[in-house]
């Protein structure tokens, strides 16, 4: 186990650095620099001159990298030209946002989805199941705006019961964020529930069908047990997986939902920052993001492995 | 229109799932449109949803934060709904024979905001940082004119200028002419101290920014005690957010918004023409821009009308005869422009274009309409034998390697007085002159009128300078744009006028 942490964690390090490199490359060969997004229309060559020297950017592209690379060693994750503060108080109250969207999400998402796949994997072909097959198909497909919405006339506007955006600061409390939290991390649930809750009635139903599971019900075991001993465990494993890449999403992807409601989370500052051409905070904010992918594959694939004794054993891995 | 359709699509039969979510969180929702949210008696809520990131309460600084300067900043001199000018921190202001030197009074016994009283030394100060070369302030390319600001006593100011301009006061109403207390340059971004009608109680453009009511204002004290500014991402969120009643005011809203507000009850929507343009410019050091009958040709294959109509809506802004003076300007030249395709072909056949031309115009989505106004007018001079290539490009670095560098390309102003707009981008000497255009005789009308002191004189030489771009000009203006206000049905006292002409102590809530 020890040497396949380092194993990955060494395979972690490298990505990393290979997505650090190819980043602060795109964003250079990108045209326009921080100044001309911060200077704007009536920028002279003078000011841009000025506004380049003050903050670096006439330096060459790979001594810039260099030091912002040495600057991440030492914890320094840089200064943002636009919004005129270190890289690290930007993101520190968004993180905790996106963490509030995403928590609040997937515990409405996960455990309904978990518990409903479950439930219809076992029935597939009843009509129960496949209206709510049907269902979630509808709701992954619809764009996430169109069910942001819905929810909006619904929610906010027809009855009105929750806030249609959020009109707190990034940094104001959790107690005053909460409230707003609703709206965006209902629309997130839709979406969520329905790609787990497929995944889920899709494993169950593939897994109820398997020798072995025949076999315990042969052997006279009741189905509660069959269910919970035998499918449940063997099902699990390919929802982790999705489970994982969903909750990564969740604190990365989530752009359009934050505009339509004006959620101050990460996704909204990483595209905003891209316009800007703010270079230290995109590549915080990738990096981040990056770091959020790695560790969830890497914590469903422990997961997994205690959950599978074949992947423990090295057994069906290729 | 968005929201409307997507909800009946949806709507009947996710409702039930929906509201059942809904009855297990009210218990949350309660606390969010509890309290004061849905009174708002006597505060302002006003969605501002242009947040940069980079903004300062610096008037003078490129990222100002606007509207909020002009809560908290006073002009000497303000304009009325007729865009004439009115006194403000001036109460009386007296030109010499020529126009050079201006005498300005100043109120007396006004404070600022930490109690410090407001004087000439503070004027002079101010303007000193508008016209400041090294600083190079956006303001000061309206009122670089002003070549020395002096204190005669603590109430009156003497302005000398580099030429005669009678609309000196028009142009000290520029809404970032602002006056600001002697030595404030290091503390004024962050911590503003004006003389306004709301004091600054926590500056926070990314999150809400608050302001109390000045009890101590000049022109009587604000009717609303408070004002909340809460940044809302985009436009189309803070549309939500007026719908739902979270915020009380929107300052501008898309055109086709605006049906999300019919209701008059609930909403009241003011349609107001102003001086906001698009261009396509033409470089007259680029052939064959440098050829005035094809220049002239390009701009007469318009129809503005249906152009306006096809950009900004039906009813979303005021055709203009390759003019920038706006339709609420005194001395706007209302010409008459028709389409004339025959004339553009002679035109071009005269030019040496019997055939019809090619020509290849630059645009970026950098600001709404800059794309489709050069989709439309592809569409419309075609019949004139004019091919238009649409070049798209990156709208991070449009104004800097765009700009004034292809040989055509769109442009996109904000208002300005006649006086500045015709020397701010049309005059051979303007910084910002983007077409390259240098006219001697132009200059000298543009000298002319502005050193004429009797004001009907002085209409008709701004009228007939703006006759003379429409025969000579390398910037074709289709139109000004009328903007859209939204506000909740609770909020009185705003007069449908550009927003330079609003007074914020006069609004009222309930």
């Amino acid at each position: 186990m020890t040497g396949y942490v380092l194993r990955r964690a060494a395979l972690s390090i490298g990505v990393f650095v290979a997505m650090a490199v190819l980043t602060y490359l795109g964003i250079a060969a990108l045209p326009g620099d921080a100044c001309t997004a911060l200077l704007g229309k009536f920028a002279t060559a003078g000011k841009l001159a000025q506004c380049r020297a003050e903050h670096g950017l006439d330096a060459p592209v790979l001594q810039r990298l260099g030091d912002w690379m040495l600057g991440l060693l030492r914890g320094d994750l840089g200064y943002s030209v636009k919004r005129s503060a270190p890289v690290s108080e930007l993101i520190a109250p968004r993180i905790r946002n996106a963490l509030l969207l995403a928590g609040v999400a997937s515990l409405l998402a996960f455990p309904a989805a978990i518990a409903v796949g479950l439930a219809t994997g076992r029935r597939e072909q009843s009509k129960v199941s496949r209206a709510v097959d049907s269902t979630a198909l509808v709701a992954m497909t619809l764009p996430e705006f169109v069910t942001a919405s819905v929810l909006w006339l619904v929610l906010s506007v027809w009855l009105p019961i929750l806030p249609a955006v959020t009109v707190v600061s990034s940094d104001d409390s959790l107690l005053d964020l909460l409230p707003n939290v609703w709206l965006p991390a209902i629309t997130l649930a839709v979406l969520v529930f329905a790609h787990v809750m497929r995944s889920m009635r899709a494993s169950v139903s593939a897994t109820s069908r398997r020798p072995f599971a025949d076999a315990a019900r042969l052997r006279g075991v009741p189905e509660r047990a069959v269910v919970r001993r035998h499918i449940l465990p063997a099902s699990l494993p390919p929802t982790v997986n999705v489970v994982a890449v969903t909750a990564a999403w969740l604190l990365t992807g989530t752009f359009v939902v934050e505009v339509v409601f004006n959620y101050p989370g990460l996704g909204r500052l990483a595209v905003d920052a891209i316009a800007d051409r703010d270079t230290d905070l995109i590549l915080a904010l990738t990096l981040l993001g990056l770091g959020v992918f790695i560790v969830a594959s890497f914590l469903a694939d422990t997961v997994i492995r205690l959950l599978d004794p074949r992947v423990r054993a090295g057994v069906g891995r290729a | 229109m968005k929201y409307k359709m997507s909800s009946d699509r949806r709507s009947r039969r996710g409702r039930g799932a929906v509201l059942a979510v809904a009855a297990l969180l009210a218990g949350a929702a309660a606390a969010a449109c509890g309290g004061g949210d849905s009174g708002s008696k006597g505060v302002l809520r006003v969605a501002y949803y242009a947040a940069s990131g980079a903004e300062t309460m610096d008037p003078y600084d490129g990222n100002r934060f606007w509207p909020t300067i002009n809560m908290v900043f006073d002009r000497l001199i303000g304009v009325d709904k007729d865009f004439t000018p009115i006194p403000e921190l001036a109460t009386v202001w007296e030109p010499n024979a020529d126009l050079t030197e201006w005498t300005i009074t100043l109120r007396d016994k006004v404070t600022f905001h930490d109690g410090s009283t407001f004087d000439s030394a503070d004027a002079v100060y101010s303007i000193n940082r508008m016209i400041d070369p090294e600083f190079d302030s956006p303001v000061r390319a309206v009122l670089g004119i002003i070549t020395k600001a002096e204190a005669v006593d603590p109430l009156t100011v003497k302005l000398t200028l580099a030429s005669g301009e009678a609309d000196l006061p028009v142009l000290l109403a520029d809404y970032r002419a602002l006056m600001t207390p002697e030595g404030s340059q290091d503390t004024i971004g962050t911590k503003p101290i004006g003389t306004g009608p709301f004091k600054m109680e926590k500056l926070d453009a990314q999150g809400t920014t608050v302001l109390m009511a000045n009890e101590q204002y000049f022109f009587g004290a604000p009717k609303v005690a408070r004002i909340e500014m809460p940044n809302i991402a985009d436009a189309a969120a803070a549309t939500q957010a007026l719908s739902a009643g979270q915020v009380d005011l929107m300052l501008t809203i898309d055109a086709k918004s605006a049906a999300l507000f019919s209701d008059t009850s609930k909403f009241t929507v003011q349609r107001i023409a102003s001086g906001d343009w698009n261009a396509i410019d033409f470089r007259v050091d680029q052939k064959p821009y440098d050829d005035p009958k094809v220049r002239k040709a390009l701009r007469i294959a318009a129809d503005r009308q249906a152009l306006t109509d096809l950009v900004l809506g039906p009813g979303g802004g005021v055709p203009s005869c390759d003019t920038p003076v706006w339709s609420g300007d005194p001395y706007r030249w209302d010409g008459d422009c028709p389409q004339d395709i025959e004339g553009a072909k002679k035109l071009l056949a005269e030019a040496g274009y019997p055939d019809g031309i090619d020509i290849e115009i630059f645009t970026s989505d950098v600001e709404e309409h800059m794309v489709e106004l050069v989709e439309a007018y592809q569409e419309q001079v075609k019949a004139a034998g004019i091919r238009v290539t649409l070049t798209m490009t990156d709208a991070s670095s449009y104004w800097d390697n765009v700009w004034m560098m292809e040989p055509a390309f769109v442009d996109s102003w904000g208002q300005r007085p006649a006086a500045q707009v015709l020397n701010e981008v049309y005059r051979s000497t303007a910084t910002w002159n983007p077409t390259g255009q240098a006219d001697p005789e132009l200059d000298a009308m543009l000298d002319d009128a502005r050193s004429t002191l009797d004001a009907g004189q002085r209409t008709e030489k701004y009228r007939a300078i703006q006759q003379y771009l429409f025969e000579n000009t390398a910037t074709f203006v289709p139109y000004h744009k009328t903007l859209v206000r939204a506000m909740s049905a609770e909020v009185k006292g705003i007069e449908p006028v550009v927003i330079d002409a609003v007074r914020w102590e006069k609004i009222e809530v309930g």
